[in-house]
């Protein structure tokens, strides 16, 4: 049993302990167990800390279901790790907004906010294509349950969109992982990559574009990329804030991350083959995403809008299938979950104390409310890109990869950090600045110490991001490039093999191509 | 002639020990309740469990020792076990969730609980049955018994509507059954599985296959009715609508788990040799049966009917198990056939206990609330729904992934894609149980159902456990299933 | 050539009693007219040599079931059923389809090749033991438990019967 399996299981030990305890110990005991594990978590930085290292470690490898064979596979590896701390950070954080606001069952609603996290992480560490799809679908349940009884007035609507959006979606992604074993024999990860790069498990062009759709689509569908993003600004208007922050924060890089793990190193052909539909579509979201930022009067929708957007620029990166773009796309993952997630937090402090998301219920809050205004601003800025803070060097190198394979794009893409400083700016002037209305001047009190205990980290992230670079981008760097060398020996192939036409190609070639690939 | 008779070892009595008992529990009980009189009714249900655990045991015994028995009209092997026991634990959880409605019913009779012992007899003999003659005799008697206990409340129009219609349906498809069994004999000169299996695929018979498939078209009518495969799914929403409750919980389950067996080991022993005959009619009919459950589901708003016509798409999956025809097909079926048999009575349960008197509260928003009014109920509720819609840990879940990885196995990869797409599709209509239940207040014309009665409360940890266990823990079961899967031919 | 002759005899009789069993409006016609068609296929049993079959069609179902029958229709008043609405009313759609139906199976008879078979070969004379004997060796031997558990079907049927028919409290 290494650390990981204790960070992936406690949660879920958590889940059962408030559920079993009464329901005034359900809040504290949230708090503490969720920072225990937060705190345990950590330790998984050591191996990673300031190494370029593409080596998985944590590795846990058992038979879960004997046949068909499935396996409880879990590793960690560079792409993982951040995705995954930034879960176990955000849910105390979450817990913390969520102190006075939940009054109606409490029980529940931290149990669930466990739950989720049970499978957020399980989804960021399974290196078992069934293990990945049960955690998957495992993270649906509590978030519907979120939404559904803690969300605002159209929370059923948004709820079971959310779920038979994500659900489509994971369906076929099911049928393709079926088709997989059915060609492959194993449902291990790394079994399948090792099995695809020696030529022993050869898919077709004609099997890779299904099955790649068949992936990509599940994926989209929670990134979400342009036109399969309309569930989002239901769910994230309707979710309690705690809802929102995680599903900006964490939910929708699954979607990313997985691209990253799964469609990539498996299906290279296909990737490269859909890549510019796939970029203009993000390009697409990137703008749209941003003009109807721009015209929300409802300060959620604004933000959930300015994700579509943001993530755009995630999975442009990875279309562009370079070095730059990739790690740019992933440091916009986590750049994305603190800068929304901290986003989401001020506005849910907003309408904690104005129970209001109307723009133009604010306006002058600066006045009464300096702490909160300096931190939405800080905020403001980092989500725009403005340099020193995080998301200038995740856009900046996602803007660089996408230049390097056609200037068009990077020019595109560039309007949509420019539009971003316009709705961004735009919402703190209409909001912050100005008189302050009587609604504004009774209601609105300044942040308090439990709430700025909430946002603090990620301001201080936001900062630590945007200087430290190097830190954080050392071990994606590394993984980044083994993947991007997975899926062009895929394209190696496409290019070299003999076109058989039915039968397979000798072995011998085969191995003989893979060298000429290795040898690159 | 007498001479060289021998009379039946003490071994074959053994293997069909599940079916002595149960008769003999059936008959025991309805002379009880004449010998004990009307006032001591409450002890008829406990008794009933009694018989229910001993034949249960006699099953296992009898799996102990398997091998044919009498003149091999029936075959005890590891696949007659499986369903064998099935069907008993349906049995079981059924007659839980009876006794407080047959009270509450003012209905309490030793003859429901001997109909259902006798009817289990009869999907017992199913399981095993290797004859079609056997087939026919046990199809019948499990078919009776139901049409009787569909109508079993007999002041009650909906359930004179529901057993009038199961009858008269049922009876209809059985002829077409008997029919098939009647011509296979005159084609092949015998009702025994393997030796038609034997005749159709030996070199040296002469016969004409297109006949060979009109007996096996016109069998399908029989089976496809007693599963609710489409087109002859028509009967089902109707009958579980309108029979009593706890008796729609045991139809849905048992006779439906038992007509599969039967279903699976015919088609997979005596027409194996034509599987490209009748494959191409079951992936239509798999694909219909989901199609039409799923979108029949989604615009209903009791729950009864709205449970019926998933059950029709329950019925869609496991035809899919069935198209693929091979192994690993018959062991998703079996293992979706036990998943579904839990999580569905569970939820059943749940419905038996909250319609109230008279079946009242049968609307889908009547539940408005009901996690505020009982939370635990309503989570074990939700447990069984999410069962229901394939989510992962859940019995379901591994039920859907067998099946269909048998069908991608098979090559059925439309069929695959297409019933997958039909499961997100379901998740809608059970979403909406759970919303009405957690989303939305109580009101005034909501149903307040008080406690939960110790049997049903009982028959709901029993199915959330096997839910689970299949769902986490599925390896042992599935061992079984696919041991068991190699149907001798 | 005698034989043909009764077999068609025998066959109008069973299906023209079958037909006229579902045409008639009066319950006590239609029980008549089962008569008639059950003593259809009692000669064609007959026809086929199978004499115990015969005896038993003739005694339990014209001579005992039937009567019960009418006894029943004679004892409940169904004179005031032959009035009501009934259900059968879709008799032109049921026409077309047992046509069709019908129709379907001839083509599929024929092109199996059942119609033209050669002349069936006339059943062996009845030598060594009876037909009972042979009926009783198969039912008692081979059929043993199909025969025994039928009789559970049968208590089901009656315990079912009689349920259905009890006073409803």
């Amino acid at each position: 049993m290494t650390l990981l399996d204790i960070v992936l299981f406690l949660p879920l030990v958590a889940f059962i302990v408030i559920l079993a305890l009464p329901k005034t110990l359900s809040r504290t005991l949230a708090l503490a167990t969720s920072m225990g594990i937060f705190i345990v978590s950590l330790g998984l930085l050591a191996p990673f800390l300031g190494k370029p290292t593409s080596a998985v470690s944590f590795e846990t490898n058992l038979i879960w279901i004997q046949s068909p064979a499935i396996r409880y596979h879990i590793s960690l590896d560079g792409l993982g790790l951040w995705l995954l701390l930034l879960s176990t950070m955000l849910t105390p954080l979450c817990v913390l907004i969520s102190w006075n606001y939940i009054t109606d069952r409490v029980k529940e609603y931290y149990a669930f906010l466990l739950l989720l996290e049970f499978g957020v992480i399980g989804v960021f560490v399974s290196m078992d294509l069934f293990l990945f799809y049960v955690f998957w679908e495992v993270t649906l349940v509590p978030m519907y349950f979120l939404i559904g009884i803690w969300g605002h007035d159209r929370r059923i609507y948004a709820t079971v969109k959310f779920f038979l959006y994500t659900m489509a979606g994971s369906v076929l992604m099911l049928a393709a992982i079926l088709y997989l074993y059915s060609r492959a024999g194993t449902f291990d990860y790394p079994m399948i990559l090792q099995l695809l790069s020696s030529g022993r498990l050869q898919l077709t062009a004609a099997e890779q574009l299904p099955l790649f759709l068949a992936f990509f689509i599940a994926f989209a569908i929670k990134v979400p990329l342009f036109p399969l993003h309309t569930w989002l600004p239901d769910a994230h208007v309707e979710a309690p804030t705690a809802g929102s922050v995680m599903l900006a924060s964490v939910m929708l890089k699954m979607g990313t991350y997985g691209i990253v793990r799964f469609c990539l190193p498996m299906f290279g052909n296909a990737a490269h083959q859909c890549a510019p539909v796939i970029i203009a579509l993000a390009i697409i979201g990137i703008i749209y995403g941003a003009l109807v930022a721009l015209v929300q009067p409802n300060m959620k929708k604004l933000v959930a809008y300015s994700s579509v957007s943001h993530l755009g620029f995630v999975v442009l990166g990875i279309f562009t299938f370079t070095q730059q773009g990739m790690d740019g796309a992933v440091y916009q993952m986590l750049n994305h979950g603190i800068s929304t997630g901290a986003l989401f937090m001020l506005v849910g402090f907003l309408y904690e104390r104005n129970h209001s998301l109307e723009i133009k219920s604010y306006g002058g809050v600066a006045n009464v409310a300096p702490v909160l205004s300096v931190i939405f601003m800080v905020t403001t800025l980092a989500s725009i890109g403005l340099p020193v803070l995080n998301n200038f060097v995740g856009e900046f190198l996602v803007l660089q990869g996408a230049a390097i394979v056609s200037w068009k794009y990077a020019a595109l893409a560039g309007l949509g950090v420019i539009f971003s400083a316009c709705y961004m700016l735009w919402l703190y002037q209409r909001a912050f600045f100005g008189e302050a209305g009587e609604g504004v001047r009774h209601h609105i009190t300044d942040i308090n110490k439990r709430e700025l205990l909430a946002i603090a980290p990620l301001v201080i992230l936001m900062v630590w991001m945007g200087t430290g670079t190097s830190l954080f981008l050392k071990p994606i760097t590394a993984v980044n490039a083994q993947i991007l060398e997975q899926s062009k020996i895929n394209v190696e192939y496409q290019v070299k093999a003999p076109p058989a036409p039915s039968a397979e190609p000798a072995p011998a070639t085969t191995a003989a191509v893979v060298e000429v690939a290795r040898a690159r | 002639m007498l001479v060289n008779f021998t009379p039946p070892s003490a071994s074959e009595y053994i293997r069909v020990l599940p079916e002595i008992l149960l008769t003999v529990g059936g008959t025991i009980l309805m002379i009880a309740e004449g010998l004990a009189g009307e006032r001591h009714r409450r002890g008829l249900a406990p008794m009933a469990l009694a018989f229910l655990l001993l034949a249960l045991g006699g099953a296992v015994v009898a799996g102990m020792d398997p091998g044919p028995a009498f003149n091999n009209m029936l075959t005890v092997d590891g696949y007659a076990t499986f369903f064998r026991l099935l069907v008993l634990i349906v049995g079981i959880l059924s007659v839980l969730i009876s006794g407080s409605y047959l009270t509450r019913e003012n209905a309490d009779s030793a003859d429901y609980y001997a109909l259902i012992l006798f009817s289990l007899c009869g999907q017992s003999i199913l399981a095993s049955a290797n004859e079609l003659i056997m087939v026919f005799i046990g199809l019948e008697i499990s078919s009776i018994a139901t049409y009787v206990l569909a109508g079993f409340l007999r002041n009650d129009k909906r359930n004179n509507e529901a057993a009038i219609k199961y009858f008269l349906l049922g009876s209809f498809a059985t002829a077409f059954l008997l029919y098939g069994v009647g011509w296979i004999y005159g084609v092949t000169g015998t009702t025994n599985l393997q030796e038609i299996h034997r005749f159709l695929t030996s070199s040296e018979s002469v016969y004409s296959p297109l006949l060979v498939s009109a007996c096996a078209a016109m069998m399908f009518v029989g089976f496809a009715f007693k599963v609710s495969a489409a087109p002859f799914q028509g009967w089902a929403p109707d009958v579980y609508q309108g029979a009593p409750a706890p008796v729609s919980a045991f139809m849905t389950a048992a006779p439906k788990a038992a007509a599969f067996a039967v279903f699976l080991r015919v088609y997979s022993i005596a027409f194996s040799g034509l599987t490209e005959r009748w494959q191409p009619i079951l992936w239509v009919s798999a694909m219909a049966t989901m199609v039409i459950g799923n979108f029949a589901a989604l615009r209903q708003d009791n729950i009864k009917r709205m449970l019926a016509y998933s059950s029709v798409a329950h019925a869609g999956y496991v035809m899919v198990a069935v198209v693929a025809h091979s192994e690993a097909g018959v062991a998703a079926a079996m293992f979706y056939l036990a998943s579904y048999a839990f999580m569905n009575l569970g939820a059943f349960a749940i419905v038996t206990h909250y319609v109230g008197k008279g079946e009242r509260y049968v609307g889908i928003d009547d539940m408005a609330g009901y996690a505020r009014q009982q939370p635990l109920i309503a989570a074990l509720f939700t447990w069984f729904l999410l069962s229901l819609i394939g989510v992962p840990l859940t019995g379901g879940f591994f039920g859907k992934f067998y099946v269909f990885k048998s069908a991608i196995d098979s090559n059925l990869i439309w069929l695959t894609v297409l019933g997958l797409l039909n499961s997100a599709v379901a998740a809608y209509y059970y979403l909406r149980i759970i919303v009405v239940m957690y989303f939305h207040e109580p009101t005034n014309e909501t149903g307040a159902a008080g406690p939960v009665p110790a049997g049903v409360r009982l028959a709901l940890i029993g199915s959330a456990i096997g839910v689970f266990v299949l769902g986490v823990m599925p390896s042992a079961v599935l061992e079984f299933a696919n041991r068991s899967a190699m149907l001798s031919r | 050539m005698l034989d043909t002759i009764f077999f068609y005899v025998f066959a109008l009789l069973t299906i023209g009693g079958a037909i006229a069993t579902i045409t008639r409006r009066s319950a006590m016609h239609s029980a008549l007219s089962l008569i008639v068609s059950l003593l259809g296929v009692a000669g064609l049993y007959l026809l086929q040599k199978a004499e115990f079959l015969f005896a038993v069609q003739i005694v339990l179902y014209i001579g005992g079931i039937m009567v019960l029958f009418l006894f029943v229709i004679m004892l409940v008043n169904l004179d005031q059923a032959a009035k009501e609405r009934q259900f059968n009313r879709q008799w032109l759609l049921g026409l077309v389809a047992s046509v069709l139906v019908g129709a379907q199976m001839v083509w599929m008879l024929n092109s199996a090749g059942v119609l033209s078979l050669p002349a069936a070969v006339p059943a062996p004379a009845a030598t060594g033991p009876g037909n009972i004997e042979a009926l009783a060796d198969l039912l008692f031997r081979e059929y043993l438990l199909p025969f025994e558990v039928a009789s559970l079907l049968l208590l089901v049927a009656i315990v079912g019967s009689v349920m259905m028919a009890k006073k409803t409290s």
